[in-house]
């Protein structure tokens, strides 16, 4: 259930990224609202999901592909007894396709219906402290799945939508 | 103990069975009734669904009170019925004393139930019941023109019923703060009455709300006008009337004075032992379905871990250093197998139900019914020994009864219009259950007036659900059985024909996973089938490999397997075909239809020959594994589902197996065939 730290196999970068969202703000009059956001690497950019949507994070394991599926439904896994179903993030944000690596995970977030969905991601690297402000809403119109990118030291965090990211045309 | 003993010696069998399915809806009210309470505290809407719980366990109550000669039961829910479809149409608001009325009668049903077998205690716990009804009359008649207004308002309630709703809406809101309701009346001159009313508003609007000007019975005089104003004062009528300074103006009170409710009704039987007993009074233990459901998935996660073991042997007994663990391995495994499955089967026994515990209930409500209703019907049940997991058939209760009811009270025609119909006179209503791969049938058919389509659509038409000239197809047209409003039968009878219809029907099915159908022919019957899948059983599969991917499929569905030399598949226009036994066997290549790697074309391939009802079909796939205890689960994520994939299911600790849903698998060519060519 615990979300680890950061991650043995972190990508560089990512160490004064992560203590950079650790320091505190230096505006004392306005500290905002810290959130905190799970970072994770897709083709070595920094994205990130709400912690409080995560419900664990496990190593890559076995997936069942699924026929009559969308190509970005990776296929099925066994969770403690649970079939959850594994969305490529890759596929979903039409990044270029690589294989799974030892650093790969499946993030198992759950919706605001309870309802469960694992995202395979390159690799999980910290959770990071962000204060509401230093989000910006990303434009309305901007395809994908990316709700906010914020700032986190001198990088820009995509933070994903969660629903549209699990969103899977049920028609194919 | 004492009690509850001297009880069951003075009740009978029949009688205990009724007190045991009649605790379990009076359960289920107050079940809804702390939902509706909490919704009022809320300050919420009314929950429709909630209402229609229920209202629909009230109906359950009134039918198997009347089954069993309980006239104050079956009087009671009948009032309840009332006041709760009242509330469902919005006609009551939860403000109005309806809660409180569906409160009392709950207690009421208790006490009588506890009576039950005893003709004197029955009596005297009958007492309340007469007071109540009409108190709930009386409710829903005053609904009509707006619930608590006219409950509180001692005004014509012809008067009341010319009100807007804002004004209704102002009425209620100042009852609500405790303000006063009063009636200024005053005669005007016809010529002057302009400016006399101006000055009586003006007046009225100094000292609190004026809410509605209402037009009042003249006094038989041409040349005076007569008006009465309903206002809104923090002041009392007698207070309002020193300040109201117009002359010829009269005020006086709307309040209904708080006269006490009915007696009868309201007081709570109280004394020594009469404080309602919170034990039950049936002998039968009631588990709570949640811990049979954890109890499952313990042993289901058992047998997986026993399907791990075996495949531990298997290493074993591959290598020659280690096959003689392998062997005393085998017979401690073989016993655990043993004592697992009696695990397993006591563990499902324990869930499963025959489905002949509802069809007897329904028979008994036919019996009744059909003296009530003067039809002559035959009830046939087969298939009553099909079992279904213990949830599913509670769930399966109300649908099954409202579908059978339907067809007894609309259906079936008296018996000298059937003779007149060249029908025997005696009606049929069958009940066929039966297992299909992993669901299960239940179709109930009669040899009725069949559905008239054409009233069908009129009434869809006359309620917006269809245009006029949209065409539909005879199917589409059956269809709106379904839809929400449309009952069968218009008029309002004991039986059925409220509108809490067909939709309640299919909307409890398809919770529960499951489908129903309709097929109708005027004239000579209908046919309503309800499929429900039985995916919390731990099933037998046959484990195949297509593409050196693995699939499972319940062996329920499996008549046999075969191995296929390709030269013996035979060719069709575009299907395969094999020869089995003389009769021609459609084959369908699972790598095809999954869009899988093909084996090189000279392979031998196996044949999975799948049959659901009628149809069979050969499953073309690449190699057999075996067979295995496998528990479908349903894939979590955000897809409904897949069609041919009935879910998934772990088999040692490999990669999850996808469960084939062979119902799908074999009816889908059958679609497509019956889809029109593009």
């Amino acid at each position: 259930m615990s979300v680890r730290g950061p991650h043995a196999e972190r990508a560089p970068g990512w160490e004064s990224l992560a203590r950079a969202a650790l320091r505190p703000r230096r505006v004392a009059e306005d500290p905002g609202v810290l959130r905190r956001l799970l970072a994770f690497e897709l083709e070595g950019a920094p994205y990130a999901v709400p912690v409080e949507r995560v419900r664990e994070i496990v190593r890559l394991r076995p997936i069942t592909p699924i026929p009559r599926t969308p190509p970005d439904v990776r296929g099925v896994i066994s969770l403690r007894g649970e079939i959850v179903l594994v969305i490529d993030a890759r596929q979903r944000l039409q990044l270029p396709q690589a294989p799974p690596t030892r650093s790969s995970r499946i993030i198992v977030v759950q919706n605001d219906e309870g309802r469960v969905a694992g995202l395979l991601v390159d690799g999980v690297n910290a959770v990071l402290r962000v204060a509401e402000d230093a989000f910006r809403l990303t434009p309305p119109g901007e395809p994908g799945a990316v709700a906010a990118l914020c700032r986190c030291g001198d990088r820009f965090v995509s933070v994903l939508d969660l629903e549209r990211m699990l969103d899977v045309d049920p028609d194919v | 103990m004492a009690r509850r003993r001297s009880r069951s010696g003075r009740t009978s069998k029949t009688e205990q069975e009724f007190v045991s399915e009649a605790e379990e809806i009076i359960e289920r009210m107050r079940g809804g009734l702390a939902d509706l309470e909490d919704q009022r505290a809320a300050n919420d809407e009314v929950d429709p669904e909630v209402v229609n719980r229920l209202f629909r366990s009230a109906h359950s109550l009134k039918a198997l009170a009347g089954l069993f000669g309980l006239d104050p039961i079956r009087h009671l829910a009948h009032q309840l019925e009332e006041i709760l479809d009242a509330l469902r149409l919005g006609r009551v608001s939860l403000e109005s004393p309806a809660i409180s009325l569906i409160a009392e009668a709950v207690r009421v049903f208790a006490t009588l139930l506890e009576a039950v077998g005893d003709a004197e205690a029955i009596e005297v716990a009958a007492a309340p019941v007469a007071g109540l009804s009409e108190q709930i009359e009386a409710a829903v008649r005053a609904a009509r023109s707006g619930p608590e207004v006219v409950e509180a308002l001692d005004v014509d309630p012809e008067v009341l019923r010319t009100l807007t709703e804002y004004e209704e809406h102002r009425l209620q809101e100042s009852l609500r703060h405790g303000r006063h309701i009063v009636l200024v009346d005053a005669t005007f001159e016809i010529d002057s009455f302009e400016a006399g009313l101006t000055a009586l508003s003006a007046a009225v609007r100094s000292q609190g709300e004026l809410i509605s000007t209402l037009p009042a019975p003249d006094d038989g005089s041409d040349s005076r006008i007569r008006f009465s104003l309903l206002s809104a004062s923090s002041l009392a009528a007698d207070a309002l009337a020193g300040r109201i300074d117009v002359p010829g103006a009269s005020v006086r009170s709307a309040m209904r004075r708080a006269a006490p409710r009915a007696p009868a009704a309201a007081t709570p039987v109280e004394g020594a032992d009469g404080l309602p007993s919170l034990q039950s009074i049936s002998e039968t233990v009631r588990v709570d379905i949640r811990k049979l459901d954890e109890l499952m998935n313990l042993v289901g996660e058992l047998v997986i871990q026993r399907g791990a073991l075996g495949d531990l042997i298997t290493t074993l007994q591959s290598h020659h250093a280690t096959a003689w663990i392998a062997n005393d391995f085998t017979r401690v495994h073989k016993e655990l197998n043993r004592k697992l499955k009696d695990l397993q089967t006591a563990v499902i026994d324990v869930r499963m139900v025959p489905l002949h515990q509802i069809f007897e209930k329904v028979s008994r409500v036919v019996r009744g019914l059909r003296r009530e209703l003067g039809k002559d019907v035959r009830l046939e049940v087969r298939g009553a020994d099909t079992e279904l997991d213990k949830l599913l058939v509670e769930e399966l209760v109300d649908p099954l009864m409202h579908v059978v009811r339907n067809a007894l009270d609309h259906a079936i025609e008296a018996p000298a219009e059937r003779v007149a119909r060249g029908k025997p006179p005696q009606g049929r209503i069958g009940i066929d259950a039966f297992q299909r791969g992993n669901h299960v049938v239940i179709a109930v058919s009669d040899d009725g007036t069949g559905i008239d389509t054409q009233g069908l659509r009129a009434r869809a038409e006359a309620r917006g659900l269809v245009a006029a000239d949209e065409t539909l197809s005879e199917r589409d047209v059956l269809e709106l059985i379904f839809a929400p409003g449309i009952s069968t039968r218009l008029g309002v009878t004991d039986t059925s024909g409220r509108g809490v219809g067909m939709d309640v029907v299919r909307t409890n099915l398809t919770a529960l996973g499951g489908v129903v159908d309709v097929k109708s022919t005027p004239g000579s019957g209908t046919t309503i089938s309800m499929t429900l899948p039985i995916t919390l059983a731990i099933v037998q599969s046959l484990i195949v490999c297509v593409d050196e991917q693995r699939f499972a499929i319940p062996l329920g569905s499996v008549l046999e397997t075969l191995l296929v030399e390709p030269r013996e598949i035979q060719r069709s226009r575009d299907r395969e075909l094999l020869d089995l036994r003389g009769e021609a066997l459609p084959l369908r290549r699972l790598s095809a239809e999954f869009g899988l790697g093909t084996p090189p074309p000279e392979a031998k391939l196996f044949a999975v020959v799948v049959g659901i009802g009628d149809l069979h079909m050969g499953l073309l796939v690449d190699r057999l594994e075996g067979q295995q205890d496998t528990v479908i689960k349903p894939i979590q994520g955000p897809i409904a589902a897949i069609r041919g994939i009935a879910g998934a299911t772990e088999i040692g600790d490999r990669e999850p197996v996808l469960v084939l849903d062979v119902a799908a698998l074999v009816e889908d060519p059958q679609r497509r065939r019956e889809a029109p060519c593009p």
